[in-house]
């Protein structure tokens, strides 16, 4: 899909979390979000995920004018919180179960169990959620998306919570998710990783858009607008 | 800033002197010219009160009712200072209406209360828009307190038919339940100075309502925009 | 039809984690029966006065036993963020509603079926034969009750003092199904039928079927963040 942002902007009372914001995102694309904290990353990720609505401007996907109301856009849309978003009382099988049928995804047994090698929970298939370490939720989500299949996925600091493996885990899921078409938006503090797994840089100011540039081997534009960001004894 | 709400000041002013004005002539005529009741003799005039008092609160809460249902369409927060507002004088209005039907009880049927049907209602729907205030004050997130409130605000003005219905089929046990208010007002049997002074009494408790209410909408104004300064400046 | 599909996933997911933990099934059995010892202490129901008496402890037992249900309904989704997990999902408009009020609706009228009949033992009211009728009045009762009360459970999700803040708001909304509920009971266990009471029951009936359609319509409005 296609994803046009146009001069979004969210208020919460008179307070401005994002201003004029547009963007444009092409099938394939992994890009990386950056910012400091309270510049409004995580309020572009929900209002691109639908959980909550902008106050001016509109996101597009494919040229239709995304807003809450439409379910059937919903479903081809993922966001990746780490450790989040999966019932702590069910098993991660159970889950699964439950994702798949509720995103209309006819998974069976099988394909379940593979996804769940496929991150390394084959021997915690049946243990609940509330028993697996936060390492393990991380990957269990990992597992959910890749059943899913969505064609926009959103990714909210995910180097947090997972150890070396995990990460491998992630990184490969991300980049065939890519390889597949679809869009990948990271918002990190993680800078080295993401730069090396994004192919294009998106900064964040108070809520505005301040710099958008694909990867370049050098890139010192990258290297002054985030310099900013970094704490003063590393610039 | 200030050169902008000056007219609007003076505008607010009129309505007050207005307001205080058409009480007093209201109350010069409840108390002097209209004559006492025949049954009921001086204690009857409280009705001059009592009345408006109640027709203001429904006023009130159908403001509540219109503020709620365009904030949860429109999202702008005018709509949601003008439910809260119209909720406080609600309250303030409803407490009034209790108390002088008290006052108006104690001399009439030798109580101070008694569980028939208008006073019963009347308490009820304090309790309903006493939730309302409770339920804003205990939501620490502004946004999230204007959203609840608004559907309650919607919910308690649906629910207030029934309650009426349901209290009033509920005091007259065994007469079928035909009319919505089988307490009419006798306009025939009332003596024209009395109307008049019902009248003015009425006209004047409007004005005063909506002159409070926009003092405590511009109240609401104010504390908006303190949030907003406070957040950007630490943010 | 998507919406129906989605609110019986959402049932079967609320049902397998009310049997894997039961946390509210039950204290809500526990404290429904509990309540009917206290009221035995507190009034003094003497049988000629327990059939009048009767409607009205039956509902406060199940006002108080229904608000447990109510506190405990959004947990599963209070953890991990799951709520926000659903409303990202394809979720129809009114599905969760549904699928919440039915599940407090299960949970009540299985409360419901056990403490009624243990009402009529302990109190020894002999009219069994009136059983279906009040179970009728209770039924479509409870029905208002889940509705507005899972509405109002949503609403009052992200409060301080949650627990205490619920019946605040609820209670008094819940007075014509309170009115409409004790007045048929009680025209039943005196005559036998609903008799021109039935005007009640026709109460009952629109307030379930209004709160129900504003709640699919207006659920997602509260829920949303």
């Amino acid at each position: 899909m296609r994803i046009t942002i146009d001069k979004l902007a969210k208020a919460y009372g008179f307070l401005w979390a994002l201003k004029d914001l547009s963007l444009d995102l092409a099938p394939g694309e992994c890009v990386a979000l950056l910012g400091a904290n309270g510049a409004g990353k995580t309020t572009l990720l929900k209002l691109l995920a639908g959980l909550i609505t902008p106050t001016t401007g509109a996101i597009r996907l494919d040229g239709v004018h995304f807003s809450r109301s439409m379910p059937q856009l919903r479903a081809r849309i993922g966001f990746l919180a780490p450790a989040d978003h999966i019932y702590e009382n069910l098993s991660a099988r159970e889950n699964l179960h439950f994702f798949t049928r509720l995103y209309n995804r006819n998974a069976a047994s099988p394909d379940l169990d593979a996804a769940l090698e496929q991150v390394g929970l084959e021997q915690r298939g049946d243990e609940l959620v509330a028993n697996l370490s936060s390492g393990m939720k991380c990957r269990l989500s990992i597992a959910k998306w890749l059943l899913l299949e969505p064609e926009l996925l959103l990714v909210d600091e995910p180097y947090g919570v997972l150890d070396g493996s995990g990460i491998d885990t992630l990184e490969s899921f991300l980049r065939r998710q890519c390889a597949r078409g679809s869009i990948v938006i990271m918002a990190s503090h993680h800078v080295s990783r993401v730069l090396n797994l994004c192919d294009r840089a998106v900064i964040l100011s108070h809520g505005r858009l301040t710099f958008d540039e694909s990867k370049q081997q050098p890139w010192p534009t990258f290297d002054k607008a985030f310099g900013e960001f970094l704490p003063s004894s590393s610039r | 800033m200030t050169s902008r709400l000056r007219p609007i000041k003076k505008r607010k002013g009129i309505l007050g002197g207005l307001a205080l004005v058409t009480v007093l002539f209201g109350l010069y005529r409840s108390l002097v010219v209209a004559p006492p009741d025949a049954y009921q003799g001086e204690v009857q005039r409280i009705m001059y009160l009592h009345l408006p008092s109640i027709l203001i609160a429904y006023l009130s809460y159908f403001l509540v009712f219109i503020g709620s249902g365009l904030y949860l369409w429109k999202r702008e927060k005018r709509d949601d200072i003008l439910a809260y507002a119209a909720a406080e004088l609600g309250v303030l209005f409803t407490a009034l209406t209790i108390i002088e039907g008290s006052i108006w009880g104690r001399p009439t049927w030798g109580v101070w209360w008694t569980w028939d049907a208008r006073l019963t209602l009347t308490a009820i729907l304090l309790l309903v828009y006493v939730g309302y205030l409770m339920l804003r004050s205990l939501i620490e997130d502004e946004n999230r307190a204007a959203t609840a409130a608004a559907v309650l605000g919607i919910i308690g003005f649906l629910d207030i038919p029934l309650i009426h219905m349901s209290v009033y089929w509920w005091r007259t046990l065994h007469q079928p339940p035909s009319i919505l208010r089988p307490d009419k007002l006798p306009w025939e049997n009332v003596h024209p100075s009395m109307l008049i002074a019902l009248a003015i009494s009425f006209v004047g408790f409007l004005l005063l309502y909506f002159y409070l209410l926009s003092l405590r909408y511009r109240l609401g104004e104010m504390r908006q925009e303190i949030i907003a300064r406070r957040l950007t400046r630490g943010g | 039809m998507t919406l129906l599909r989605q609110a019986l996933l959402l049932l079967w997911k609320d049902t397998l984690l009310e049997l894997r933990r039961r946390d509210s099934l039950l204290t809500m059995f526990f404290f429904g029966t509990l309540l009917l010892f206290v009221f035995n202490f507190a009034f003094d129901l003497a049988p000629d006065k327990i059939a009048t008496m009767a409607p009205g402890l039956l509902w406060l037992a199940f006002l108080f036993t229904g608000t447990l249900g109510l506190a405990q309904l959004f947990q599963a989704e209070r953890e991990n963020h799951c709520l926000d997990a659903l409303l990202l999902s394809p979720l129809e408009g009114g599905a969760l509603f549904l699928a919440k009020a039915a599940f407090n609706l299960i949970l009540m009228v299985l409360v419901e079926i056990v403490v009624i009949p243990l009402f009529w033992i302990l109190f020894n009211l002999r009219l069994w034969n009136l059983l279906p009728q009040i179970f009728l009045v209770t039924l479509l009762g409870t029905i208002g009750f889940c509705v507005l009360g899972t509405l109002m459970s949503a609403i009052t999700l992200r409060a301080r003092a949650r627990e205490l803040l619920l019946p605040l708001v609820l209670f008094p909304l819940m007075i014509p199904v309170i009115l409409a509920t004790i007045r048929c009971m009680e025209e039943v266990l005196r005559t036998g039928q609903f008799g021109d009471q039935v005007a009640w029951l026709r109460l009952l009936l629109g307030f379930d079927v209004i709160f129900l359609t504003a709640g699919v319509l207006i659920f997602d409005w509260v829920i949303e963040s």
